[in-house]
């Protein structure tokens, strides 16, 4: 459904970010993307919803293309974007006007804002939340603030944008539980990160190097076919784990689940 | 101290003021400034004082946070005070009565702001100058506009907060340089908090875009601001007092 | 040198944020701050700089009660560096060059100093010469903070306090960044105050670690025995297990041995992993 043709970009032309890029994102699908500093996941984040536009090349949903401006409205309804500081994405005063925010610009009726508010914000637990000001929030409670707000303008796709990397454990945790209901309840979710922990459970990997796509594939194909540390990364722990005991059975999400299965086996 | 700004000096209670609809106070606060500006006569000052006196009453604020809110403008009064008493002919009298004015301004100023949050003044005057955007004036930008700042007072001096202290760690005090040392002291505060500010105004205004803000349709509004009967009736009596005192 | 807090205890605005802190920070350490957000580890740094002040309790440096200044207040210790979360958006010269030298400039070093200590920090932390010239804004996210942190490290302090310094680094710059600073501690022997959210680090580089809870310090010790011995303290904390000593619990409660690896690094706890793993048929069968 997301389809990107050939996209090139650039900030300044001699130091082109993304280079010849293509690939297609299909409905339903929970990717990660992954890619040391520098290595334009953010970029490619950006020119998903339109919020840049390819230099060269197209990006497209369906029917539209993010090059037509008469289009971007309709992408930016349909791709919600979740970015990494929660300091710096709420733009209201309160929980409720941050996901009313949304709601207004997409002209929904009043009648229907309250119960689209209750539904994202039980989306993520903040319902207890509503009239609480952002620094009243904890780093994780804002970030699933966000969420919310993107969740209530129901988009089909959701990026985040490395949305888990300032928070503390805890925090992470439950914005990774929220990624994974709300993409059993259908949405596409794209999430970019470098906690290679979190690749695991993807259904396919988008590994950016340099602006190039170095691999596209499920994660337990990742490590066997290209050098991690050459790319700014290093191996999740499951895969230090199953090299340094020898074993062969294939990448689980959970090492755990590996382990006790081959110890009883025995 | 976030809090203090994000609230401004707003009291949280729950009068009869506070409920008022924030248009209804705005337009109650000009009206009584125009007719401030054309008071005459002792009947006409002590009319707006009752009136001034009576409405804080009913905000039922704490007396002793309304004078503390006072404090800062003793000296202008002061100072007012003494000026008349030397330029003036009259000193002693003309210098009561524009203090007295001046009072009585700042306490219905007061009034407004103390049981009024930021962010419902700035809807009340969005709402008020809405016609306005017929004439293609950008109210809707302006509101959003005021709101962004509201919201991000508090977060650029925790960010100053921030910076200060990350300088004091590395030895520069600002208070005890001198000369040339303070003007690099300052540029050492100013260029970092630019630039996370900039920063921070590109990544929200990434977040507000990819919210579909602006996006040509215009906006829904979820909060709408409604005259009830309360702001009938005091609108009504705040227009009887302001022709009251005209009168006298 | 010698830091110590008794029963330290610090209010920011009616609210208690440091409950009777009691803590002695000793010379050549790697301590680790760990715990969640809001239980006043930054606030902990911050007072031990002498940044914040407290209204209860002694805090001394070498058994002297910390200088204050004329007023009585609080004066920052000049002996701590202290690199703040994201520590490149302090910087502000055109140059490395620049920025590296301007605090020992401000206090007056002699230029041949300087250029001595200037040498001598590029080396520890893995800095090129060639990058004195550079304007540091052009530089990439991972040099960029490597270099406002040898800003720091040039006034050779000898209790290095680091806020969160990998947030934001990918993982080769970020393990990199630790190793490098590792280095600079064990050659000096110097104390790190190291506050992070990742445990995995936590375990794998300090040497003690103090966890904190909503403002009290729950608990100061050696990291092997946290890890090892005591893992029901992370849990009082809400903190989770780094993954290897998951493995490790998992592997003693499916083989029914006690495992004793020589330390909580990862290294050293699969090596006991792998022994246990080899020997697990014969287990079985025996």
């Amino acid at each position: 459904m997301l389809v990107f043709d050939q996209v090139d970009y650039h900030y300044r032309r001699e130091h082109p970010v993304l280079q010849q890029l293509s690939f297609e994102i299909h409905q339903g699908e929970f990717i990660s993307i992954i890619g040391g500093n520098g290595s334009g996941k953010s970029t490619l984040a950006k020119l998903m919803n339109g919020l840049l536009q390819p230099r060269e090349g197209q990006v497209k949903l369906e029917h539209l293309n993010t090059l037509n401006p008469d289009d971007l409205g309709r992408i930016r309804e349909r791709v919600g974007l979740v970015f990494q500081n929660p300091d710096d994405q709420f733009i209201t005063t309160s929980v409720l006007d941050e996901v009313v925010f949304g709601l207004e610009n997409l002209r929904v009726p009043r009648d229907e804002m309250a119960h689209r508010v209750n539904k994202a914000l039980q989306a993520v637990h903040m319902e207890d939340y509503a009239k609480a000001m952002p620094h009243q929030l904890s780093g994780g409670q804002k970030q699933r603030v966000a969420i919310a707000a993107v969740v209530a303008m129901e988009p089909s796709i959701m990026i985040f944008d490395e949305a888990t990397s300032m928070l503390d454990p805890q925090g992470r945790r439950d914005i990774l539980d929220v990624m994974h209901t709300l993409h059993q309840q259908g949405l596409t979710i794209i999430h970019i990160t470098h906690h290679m922990e979190e690749i695991l459970s993807a259904d396919r990997v988008l590994l950016l190097s340099k602006g190039e796509m170095a691999f596209d594939g499920p994660p337990s194909a990742l490590f066997s076919s290209v050098s991690i540390t050459e790319h700014q990364l290093t191996l999740p722990f499951a895969v230090r784990l199953h090299q340094a005991l020898g074993i062969n059975a294939p990448l689980c999400v959970d090492w755990k689940e590996t382990i006790t299965s081959l110890w009883t086996m025995s | 101290m976030k809090d203090n700004i994000i609230w401004g000096q707003y009291i949280n209670s729950d009068s009869s003021i506070h409920r008022l609809d924030p248009r209804t106070k705005l337009l109650s606060v000009l009206a009584f400034t125009l007719c401030c500006l054309t008071l005459q006569t002792f009947g006409g000052y002590v009319a707006a004082t009752v009136l001034v006196g009576g409405q804080l009453l009913l905000s039922r604020v704490p007396v002793r946070k309304f004078f503390r809110g006072l404090q800062p403008i003793l000296f202008i009064l002061s100072f007012t005070f003494v000026y008349h008493l030397l330029v003036t002919q009259d000193g002693i009298e003309s210098g009561a009565f524009v203090v007295w004015r001046i009072l009585l301004l700042v306490s219905l100023a007061s009034v407004l702001t103390l049981t009024t949050k930021p962010l419902d003044l700035a809807k009340g005057l969005e709402q008020l100058f809405k016609p306005l955007s017929r004439f293609g004036v950008p109210v809707e930008a302006f509101a959003l506009m005021l709101m962004i700042a509201i919201r991000f007072i508090p977060t650029i001096t925790q960010e100053l907060d921030r910076i200060l202290l990350a300088q004091k760690a590395r030895g520069y005090d600002i208070k005890s340089t001198k000369g040339h040392r303070q003007v690099y002291a300052y540029l050492l505060l100013v260029v970092p908090l630019l630039i996370t500010t900039i920063q921070r105004a590109e990544q929200l205004a990434m977040t507000i875009d990819a919210r579909a803000y602006g996006n040509g349709k215009g906006r829904t509004t979820y909060r709408i601001l409604k005259f009830t009967r309360m702001d009938h009736a005091a609108g009504g009596l705040m227009l009887a007092f302001v022709l009251l005192i005209l009168y006298l | 040198m010698d830091y110590e807090l008794n029963d330290v205890s610090v209010r920011i605005n009616g609210e208690e944020i440091l409950e009777s802190i009691s803590c002695t920070l000793q010379e050549g350490k790697w301590i680790s701050i760990i715990g969640q957000t809001g239980a006043g580890k930054s606030t902990f740094a911050q007072v031990i700089k002498g940044l914040i002040p407290f209204y209860r309790g002694k805090y001394t440096h070498n058994r002297q009660p910390l200088p204050r200044d004329g007023k009585g207040k609080m004066k920052i210790v000049p002996q701590i560096g202290y690199v703040f979360q994201y520590p490149e958006h302090q910087i502000f010269e055109s140059t490395v060059y620049k920025e590296l030298t301007f605090a020992p400039k401000m206090k007056g070093e002699s230029p041949e100093r300087l250029e001595v200590a200037l040498k001598m920090v590029m080396g520890q932390i893995g800095l090129s010469e060639k990058l004195l010239q550079e304007n540091p804004f052009q530089l990439s996210g991972g040099l960029k903070r490597l270099v406002a942190i040898a800003s720091v490290l040039i006034a050779e302090p000898e209790l290095l306090i680091l806020d969160e310094p990998t947030a934001g680094l990918d993982p080769v710059n970020r393990i990199a960044l630790l190793k490098q600073l590792k280095a600079w501690q064990r050659e000096k022997k110097r104390t790190v105050l190291f506050i992070s959210h990742q445990l995995e680090d936590v375990a794998e580089y300090s040497d003690e670690v103090m966890i904190f809870k909503k403002g009290r310090l729950l608990a100061h010790l050696d990291a092997n025995e946290l890890f090892l011995q005591r893992t029901a303290l992370m849990e009082q904390a809400g903190l989770p297990l780094p993954e290897p000593i998951q493995l490790l619990r998992m592997i003693e409660a499916l083989s029914g041995r006690i495992l004793e690896p020589a330390s909580c690094r990862e290294e050293d706890i699969m090596q006991q992993v792998r022994l246990a793993w080899q020997s697990r048929g014969l287990q079985n069968e025996g």
